[in-house]
């Protein structure tokens, strides 16, 4: 049995294992969010959080999650789960998808939930980054449609408030 | 939904508590599991992952990382990671630092280990492994037998034949003050993928003089080694990297570089020259 | 009445779909394959050819959880592109790596799976071509010695042997210009590899079978085309087939051929279940339908004046086991490497050559991005050879107003040379000329390239509905696979025909059942063809909004105009009636307001006679691009870094600009990526060898620098209110620009693609850039 917390929600499941992370929360809770397209660690698409940290659902066996706390894109800057607090329509939770949505950032779509797992907690460990740190620290996130610039353009403007307030 | 996996009732996971534990559940079968980035691809390898597992991170003294003034020891399942952060700035550890905060990618470093760098046995690309070799580390190893220490060089060398029924505790990395190192590797892309080749270095720098350097190669050949003809050609020398690089130059036969998809041998050996050069840059760089 | 300005249009109306996709709720086919449906999995053939002498699928039947399989007997059709010689399983004969041999449907993938295992196949080995040269030689054995018997679903096309199309354009005296003394003879040879699309969400359908047909939810470019090619297979009506699209995670071309849908299909029919097929990543990069791997040998003779007094050249495409897209493909060298310069004659011979790989297919700007750089970098050769400066050639020999293309089709205005001058305006380069060495001892190239794409018309439909509460329903076939043709363009078209906030546009989601005929998402043809369909089906809406306004406001038509939201008296603005209203009013009087578009190509002229295996003699829209790379080239490791890089594209009328420049930065990150990183190399028997992102390398955020783009616009279009696609051409020069600039930067005569580290070594070391 694996006892865990998805979105704030505790749950127990009967299952392997070794099953990814992924395909748990994919095939079993129908959170299809977090994306599995390499299934190997490099696009980053799969990203989620386990205690707060980044981590790479597919690489991620089910088996190590036990008693940790996951939280999926969807959860992503809820307080409560989604659930008991449903999706507010004007707001998105974090000033990097917002900064997104300004940008006109987005294209397929497959990369996005991925890379904002993978940047929003960076973004708000470091506000200080320049647009060159947000570049090497997207390096385990691939895209295949946009060619980068408008995500970085869209990382920079969430941070500008905070950096303005700084200087 | 039905049951999502028929070989759900033959895998289990473990979580033992202490070293003895873990070498017990191996010994019934298990294998061990550290970060899991190099065991979950096994699919992808065509390598069937069935059986048990036996995970290593409830085990408080695999996460060790003492620095003291003699040595650094840092347990197996530390993560790339935390080492890049734990070593920043240190400079006679400075190949290990850049080989944990560079490889791979963010997300990867968070999860992998320095005991699965070193146990990865099918794996000629490892950063740390190189880096460890450079830096003269000693590797611990546990048995249901006892504890036992190998050089680093050994332990890569024979590691097929150590591995079976033992587990890697950590390294020990002596702290040689006045020594200094680097690490370069080389991606074909700017970052994220795997090192073609990888050139890390340690050596004492005295009045612009390099002595008793330490050369490893990683990534060229299956497993990672040391360059003892550049060793033996640099001891004493000038810190001069054009010149190094052309003694690097001179001495490539001693390879047999292994083809790979992503690219040819011939192109790995023949990038160490300049791999050597940046190494002994970044040397006189922190000098 | 007037029509709104085609400037009432223009904005930089944000992506209505963007929302979800940054929360994870958007929902594509690979997000829709759980609830209670089977999986299937796809039995493929190991080896590249070979007779099939025992296929035994009774044994998969009885392991756990199978509830259906499918072979050939299942799929009687064949399918094509030009000519109907693929099978959806193998028949009898196994002609490339991966071909599908079966398929099985369990409860879940692992049940599937393990089945596939337990099916005997014994397959009797033949000897293979698995490559071009082999393919072509004399007496090559062949891919299809039965190829006579297929069906050839268009005439001209001179087949024979391994050749499974061939196209030619013959116009001029190319032989006597190639004697004539006075020329100078320039000679060329390029290889270039497979293209993989990668695009993130894999292949994928669900398929149902509902009251005597089968519904299929599928992750495709051409609703349409899936619509057809399923039926074909499986031999039933194309009316038995619905397809409906989900958002798609990217197609790139990959998903304008229909390949795995019939095969969910088949199984939903024998099993009566929803059936679910999704590729595995390794699945999908070893059967990708990439850009084909090509050969090209191009000479010229250029006269005394310095112009191309004639040209002659020879493509050869590797089409893989079978024809596919490629057979369309040979079409567009006349366009391509026939493009972009005045030629006094010009002998174009393009074969698609079948040899016993995987099968290729349509990749974005197909055929184009390798045919434009092995004629630019035969540009800077002629140049090299001849003393000329490369940048003056390419001003002289453009195409300009009234110039005859290679098919004797005639463009209209200067637009290329235009262009090259607001790139020379724009260009800030980092060393004054074309080559040197950087501070940091890297070699520097610096290159500038033209290119000529064209939008890929063909029939669409569209109609409009509009309802009483101010909003209107925009029903086509288009699919939105990220390029925002349909999040964006579209909806901002009907908006401003219509006077209503482009927030009031419902776009339904692409269904065969409820749309007309559409050739697919795809050829940059999205926002032209389905706008000016779309534009002709608002255009009937808005006759009957004015005509009852008219008369509600007793003036006449020709004196309102539609705009927020209401039908106003243009000369008096405020007063007017509400657009809700006024279709109040008509829904009471004459029924619901709604009008129906089509489009189709409206056909260039060619000059007659000069072209023969053609599906397409003249390009109706001619796009236009140049771009300017700057590189720095490590020499002591054959890395290429891009320092900078500027695109002046001919977009005719850009609709939603900041679109477009999203378009552009990815089309030429994915150029990058084709140019340097991405190499598909094939194993002993014929196998893509790259099956994953380990080995396959597509550019990460540090590969890929900051685009500059220029947007060229008034170029002359047939497209609704003068648009151009704008999402296809931005790949098109990329590899074109940096193998010129690295050949600038190197000193070394640029061959082959990609520019991979190892072979840029190679070439600077004097052994040839082939190993
Ligand atoms: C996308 C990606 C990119 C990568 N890029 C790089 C790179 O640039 N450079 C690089 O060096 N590596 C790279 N790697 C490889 C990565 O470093 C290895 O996968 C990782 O180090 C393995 O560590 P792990 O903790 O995840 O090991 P696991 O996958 O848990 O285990 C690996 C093997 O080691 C054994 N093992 C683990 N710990 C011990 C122990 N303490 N004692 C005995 N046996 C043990 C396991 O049984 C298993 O056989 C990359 C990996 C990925 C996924």
């Amino acid at each position: 049995m694996i006892r865990l917390r998805v979105n704030g929600e505790p749950l127990a499941l009967d299952l392997d294992p070794m099953t990814p992370l992924v395909d748990l929360l994919r095939r079993d809770l129908g959170l299809t969010g977090a994306k599995a397209v390499c299934r190997e660690g490099f696009c980053g698409a799969c990203t989620v959080h386990v205690d707060g940290e980044p981590r790479l659902a597919c690489l991620t066996p089910a088996g190590l999650v036990d008693g940790r706390e996951v939280v999926t894109i969807e959860g992503l800057g809820r307080n409560a789960p989604p659930s008991v607090a449903p999706v507010d329509d004007a707001a998105l939770p974090t000033a990097l998808q917002r900064a997104m949505l300004e940008e006109d950032a987005v294209q397929c779509g497959m990369c996005f939930p991925g890379m904002v797992m993978a940047l929003a907690p960076v973004l708000e460990a470091e506000p200080s980054m320049d647009r060159e740190a947000i570049r090497r620290a997207m390096t385990g996130n691939l895209c295949r449609c946009t060619g980068y610039e408008r995500i970085l353009d869209a990382a920079v403007l969430a941070l500008r408030p905070q950096q303005e307030a700084a200087e | 939904m039905p049951p999502a996996n028929s070989s759900a009732e033959s895998r289990r996971l473990l979580t033992p508590a202490t070293i003895p534990a873990a070498l017990e559940a191996q010994a019934a079968g298990a294998r061990l599991l550290a970060g899991g980035t190099w065991l979950m691809r096994s699919a992808l390898r065509d390598e069937p992952l069935t059986g048990a597992f036996a995970s290593l991170h409830a085990i408080p003294a695999l996460s060790r990382l003492d620095l003291t003034p003699e040595a650094a020891e840092i347990g197996a399942a530390v993560t790339h990671a935390r080492l890049a952060e734990a070593l920043a700035g240190i400079p006679e550890l400075a190949p290990l630092a850049v080989a944990a905060g560079a490889s791979a990618n963010p997300g990867v470093r968070r999860a992998a280990t320095l005991g699965g760098n070193l146990c990865a046995t099918e794996f000629p690309a490892a950063d740390l492994a190189c880096a460890l070799l450079a830096l003269e580390a000693d590797v611990d190893l546990e048995r249901l037998s006892g504890p036992g220490r190998v050089y680093m060089a050994q332990f890569l060398a024979r590691r097929e034949a150590l591995l079976p029924g033992a587990l890697v505790a950590g390294v020990r990395i002596p702290r040689r003050a006045g020594r200094l190192g680097a690490h370069v590797r080389l991606p074909l892309r700017k970052a994220g993928d795997y090192p073609v080749a990888i050139v890390s270095l340690t050596a004492e720098v005295a009045d612009g003089r390099l002595s008793r350097p330490v050369i490893a190669v990683g990534s060229v050949e299956p497993v990672a080694r040391r360059w003892a003809e550049l060793e033996a050609a640099l001891d004493g020398v000038s810190l001069d990297p054009a010149a190094g690089a052309s003694a690097a130059a001179g001495l490539l036969s001693s390879f047999s570089p292994r083809e790979g998809i992503e690219a040819p041998g011939w192109y790995r050996a023949e990038v160490l020259p300049a791999l050597v050069r940046r190494a002994l840059a970044a040397l006189e760089a922190s000098a | 009445m007037s029509a709104p300005d085609p400037a009432a249009h223009v904005l930089d109306l944000p992506r209505r779909d963007a929302r979800d996709k940054l929360t994870g709720a958007t929902r594509y086919t690979v997000d829709r394959m759980g609830a209670g449906a089977l999986h299937a999995a796809i039995l493929r053939a190991t080896g590249p050819a070979g007779r099939i002498v025992t296929l035994d699928l009774a044994p998969a039947l009885s392991m756990p959880g199978v509830r259906g399989v499918a072979a050939a007997a299942d799929a009687p059709g064949l399918h094509g592109i030009g000519v109907a010689d693929h099978p959806l399983f193998a028949r009898g004969h196994v002609r490339q790596p991966g071909e599908p041999l079966a398929a099985v449907a369990a409860d879940t993938l692992d049940q599937a799976r393990a089945a596939l295992k337990a099916i005997v196949v014994e397959i009797d080995p033949d000897p293979a071509c698995l490559t071009l040269d082999e393919a072509v030689a004399p007496g090559a054995r062949l891919v299809h010695p039965d190829w006579r018997d297929y069906a050839t679903l268009v005439e001209g096309g001179n087949r024979r042997d391994n050749i499974a199309w061939e196209a030619r354009v013959d116009r001029g005296e190319v032989d006597a210009a190639f004697a004539d003394p006075t020329m100078r003879i320039v000679e060329s040879a390029y290889e270039v590899g497979r293209q993989s699309h990668v695009p993130f969400e894999p292949r994928a359908a669900v398929a149902r079978w509902e009251d005597g047909r089968v519904h299929l939810e599928c992750s495709t470019q051409a609703p349409w085309t899936v619509r057809r090619v399923t039926a074909e297979v499986m031999g039933i009506a194309p009316s038995q087939v619905r397809v409906t699209v989900p958002p798609v995670g990217g197609g790139f071309g990959l998903k304008f051929d229909c390949s795995i849908e019939p095969i969910a299909a088949i199984l939903a029919r024998k099993t009566g279940r929803a059936v679910a097929l999704e590729l595995s990543r390794a699945e999908e990069a070893a059967s990708c339908l990439c850009r084909e791997n090509a050969r090209i040998r191009i000479s010229s003779a250029i006269d005394p004046q310095g112009h191309i007094a004639a040209r002659d050249a020879e493509v050869l495409m590797d089409c893989g086991a079978y024809g596919g897209e490629q057979v369309f493909l040979t079409t567009m060298t006349a366009h391509t490497l026939g493009g972009n310069y005045r030629l006094g004659a010009v002998r174009l011979v393009t074969k698609a050559v079948y040899t016993n790989t995987p099968p290729n297919g349509a990749f974005r700007a197909c055929n184009g991005v390798y045919c434009t750089f092995a004629l630019e970098r035969h540009t800077d050769e002629i140049c090299a050879q001849l003393g000329l400066d490369p940048l003056e050639f390419r001003r002289a020999n453009v195409v300009g107003d009234g110039d005859i293309g290679a098919t004797g089709q005639v463009f209209r205005g200067n637009v290329l040379g235009e262009m090259l001058e607001r790139m020379e305006d724009a260009s800030v380069p980092v060393l004054p000329a074309l080559s040197g060495t950087l501070p940091d001892g890297r070699l520097y190239g610096r290159a500038r390239t033209v290119g000529t794409w064209f939008v890929f018309v063909g029939p669409s439909s569209a109609t409009v509905h509009l309802h009483d509460d101010g909003s209107a329903t925009l029903v086509t076939a288009g699919v939105e696979i990220g390029s925002g043709s349909m999040a964006q363009g579209l909806p901002q078209i009907v908006a401003a025909q219509l006077g209503i906030a482009p927030d009031k546009v419902v776009v339904r989601q692409a269904d065969t059942d409820a749309s007309g005929l559409d050739m697919g998402v795809g050829g940059g043809r999205t926002t032209v063809s389905l706008g000016a369909a779309s534009l002709e089906a608002c255009a009937a809406v808005r006759a009957q909004l004015l005509e009852a306004a008219a008369e509600m406001l007793q003036t006449p038509a020709s004196g309102l105009i539609l705009r927020d939201g209401r039908a106003e008296i243009a000369a008096s603005p405020g007063a007017g009636v509400p657009i809700p209203e006024l279709v109040g009013r008509i829904q009471a009087s004459l029924g619901p307001v709604a009008g129906h578009g089509a489009f189709t190509a409206p056909g260039e002229p060619a000059m007659p006679g000069c072209t023969a295996g053609h599906f397409i003699e003249a390009i109706d829209i001619p796009v236009h691009a140049v771009h300017e790379a700057e590189i720095a080239l490590d020499p002591d490791t054959g890395h290429v870094e891009v320092l900078a890089y500027r695109v002046v594209q001919d977009v005719g009328l850009a609709l939603n600009p900041r679109a477009v420049r999203g378009q552009i930065q990815g089309g030429v990150a994915q150029g990058l990526g084709y140019a340097l990183h991405e190499e598909i190399t094939h194993d002993a028997a014929g196998a893509i060898r790259q099956t994953g992102f380990e080995t396959y390398r597509i550019p990460g955020a540090l590969d890929v620098p900051r685009v500059e783009a220029i947007l060229h616009e008034g170029g002359p279009s047939i497209g609704p209110l003068g648009i151009k696609g704008a999402g296809e051409v931005p790949i098109l020069n990329v590899p074109a620009a940096i193998a010129c600039a690295v050949a600038n930067a190197g000193g070394v005569r640029v061959g082959a693609l990609p520019l991979t580290p190892p072979r840029v070594l190679a070439l600077l070391r004097g052994r040839g850039g082939r190993d």
